[in-house]
């Protein structure tokens, strides 16, 4: 019961000369919901495909549920269910087979409509054949063959791709009630809303190494970006603002000044320096989005903006 | 449990293939056709029209088993549902296996099926005995097996399905339509570097002509024709060929095995 749901030890994987997962340590307590999160190429399918027993690592071990992902592999993957990346389904055969076929691959008695309605599958879409099935209708089919079985834990790689938004809250649902149930749930996306939607703590991958794993509020926290206040002024200040308490990185660009304030009061004395020199018109204020965290983790920029530094000795 | 459940799952879904079958269909009318053909019109005796019609049989089932085979395992990978089946608890050994099993049910069927369509036109024009008619269709329907298993071995052995079908393509090309000029060229060249004289037929050599498994499964069938199963000589016999067949059962598809049970699934 207390064996980790996936555990990690210095699991390395290189393909020729290039390393895809460069000694990566992970833990997944059961019980977690935990999102796995990185840009393209960043190894995350690498590392889901050395758990998976797709690729062998090339050091490092890996476990889940307390068995090896390779010497215990038939009898591990009777206890977890998957939606693997770019999985493919049988166009030929109908959605209902589809669940058939899983439910006796892990000797399962599963009730296929059972399943079917839980991830919102008709029964007429059940009788039609896969290749008739939209990408929504098919990731709905993948996540219903993952259910077969009652699995302790999920494994689901890009789970929301495809999914309109109502089916992208129908999955996440999905995700709370399996887990309210005891299962753990692994999810990798790119899509950091749905991870933060749901996870209680998520992985960033990037070239190859773990950057970060924390709750998504603690990461916020360290980092420490604080907020972006955009004042609008109908004429841009003459003078140096000078220094204030926790205000970092004072932009005047297009009419507008910028700055990024690390805490509450620290706006309210930013807003009124401005004031001081100008007229301001509008006020926003922005925090920190997930994006700016991703990226900071990622080294993916995601602002492209060009600002004019407001230079010390005031704007000639 | 697992190789039954996936052997039926590709009968299943092989068998819903309208390409497949439009191949198979063609290929079987025209062995069953022209055999009628034969056998209405020119004359013969029972027996050698199952002779020619056998040796036909042998050049155009072999290229039915192979483009049926040859996806078995790459189509899976091109299309990722093998991701999703490795993800289930059957290994790779599991899924080759019930793949072959599937592939090997589907071929069985349409070799029997046109087997006995042919065979029945000899038997209703020209007379002849059950006897003859089962050795035709056991050694087509050994041969067409033979076949698919190293469909099944090239598909294991492949990273792509392109290239599957390139091997597949290779290996019916080699094995049935240059297979004369190759055994030629061989001779050829022993000849010429003394290590036969020319003219002569060295055990060896009778090997080559007996390598390929539609060669062996017109050799098995002639011997049994003739009721030579176990003569002084080997390869006038029914059993070296068939020795020969049942190598060719195992071999490419344990060779496919190990490269499959390597690969990396990406």
């Amino acid at each position: 019961m207390t064996d980790p749901a996936i555990e990690m030890n210095g699991l390395t994987k290189q393909f020729d000369d290039v390393t895809a997962v460069d000694s990566v340590d992970l833990t997944v307590e059961s019980g977690e919901i935990f999102g796995f999160l990185g840009p393209n190429g960043a190894g995350k399918s690498t590392t889901i495909n050395v758990l998976l027993d797709f690729v062998k690592p090339t050091s490092g071990t890996a476990s889940m549920l307390g068995l090896d992902v390779s010497d215990e592999r038939k009898t591990l993957h009777n206890r977890i269910g998957v939606v693997p990346e770019d999985y493919g389904l049988y166009d030929r055969l109908s959605g209902r087979r589809h669940v058939k076929l899983t439910a006796e691959l892990k000797d399962a008695d599963d009730n296929p409509d059972e399943l079917l309605d839980r991830v919102g599958l008709s029964r007429d879409d059940a009788n039609r054949p896969a290749g008739e099935y939209s990408t929504g209708m098919s990731q709905r089919l993948a996540l219903a063959t993952a259910l077969v079985g009652a699995p302790d834990l999920l494994i689901l790689d890009e789970p929301t791709s495809g999914l309109d938004p109502n089916g992208a809250r129908e999955l996440r649902n999905l995700i709370r009630e399996e887990n309210e149930r005891g299962v753990t749930v692994f999810f990798s996306s790119h899509i950091l809303e749905q991870v933060e939607a749901v996870a209680d703590r998520v992985g960033i991958m990037n070239e190859g190494e773990l950057a970060a794993v924390d709750s998504i509020d603690r990461l916020r926290q360290q980092l420490d970006t604080g907020a972006q206040v955009t004042l609008s002024v109908d004429r841009e200040p003459e003078r140096n603002l000078g220094d204030l308490p926790n205000v970092r990185d004072v932009d005047v660009v297009d009419g507008t000044v910028r700055g990024t304030c690390l805490e509450p009061a620290a706006k309210l004395r930013f807003i009124d320096r401005v004031r001081e020199v100008t007229t301001v018109t509008d006020v926003r204020i922005e925090e920190s989005s997930l994006e700016d965290l991703f990226a900071s983790y990622t080294g993916e920029d995601t602002t492209d903006s060009q600002a004019e530094p407001v230079v010390s000795g005031g704007v000639a | 449990m697992s190789v039954r459940t996936i052997a039926r799952k590709d009968l299943a879904d092989a068998s819903r293939s309208k390409t497949l079958w439009a191949v198979t269909v063609v290929v079987l009318l025209s062995t069953a056709g022209i055999t009628g053909l034969l056998a209405a019109t020119s004359g013969m005796a029972a027996g050698e029209v199952f002779t020619l019609s056998f040796q036909l049989a042998v050049t155009t089932l072999p290229i039915v088993a192979l483009i049926l085979a040859k996806g078995a395992i790459t189509a899976e990978r091109e299309s990722g549902s093998l991701r999703v089946l490795l993800s289930l608890p059957p290994s790779r050994r599991d899924i080759l296996v019930g793949k072959l099993l599937g592939r090997t049910a589907l071929m069985l069927v349409a070799t029997l099926a046109g087997g006995l369509a042919t065979g029945l036109v000899v038997l209703t024009f020209l007379g002849g005995t059950v006897g003859s008619l089962a050795s035709f269709i056991g050694f087509l329907g050994l041969m067409s097996v033979a076949f698919v298993a190293i469909g099944v071995g090239i598909s294991a052995g492949s990273a792509s399905d392109s290239r599957a079908t390139a091997v597949a393509v290779g290996a019916y090309m080699i094995l049935v339509a240059l297979w004369n000029l190759i055994q030629g060229a061989i001779q050829y060249g022993a000849v010429e570097l003394g290590l036969m004289t020319s003219g002569s037929e060295p055990a060896w050599l009778q090997l080559i002509g007996l390598f390929p498994p539609n060669r062996a499964a017109d050799a098995a069938y002639r011997a049994t024709v003739e009721g030579q199963f176990f003569g002084t000589d080997p390869f006038a016999s029914v059993w070296l060929p068939v020795l020969v067949l049942l190598a060719w059962l195992f071999v490419p598809v344990t060779a496919g095995y190990l490269r499959f049970r390597d690969a990396q699934i990406g």
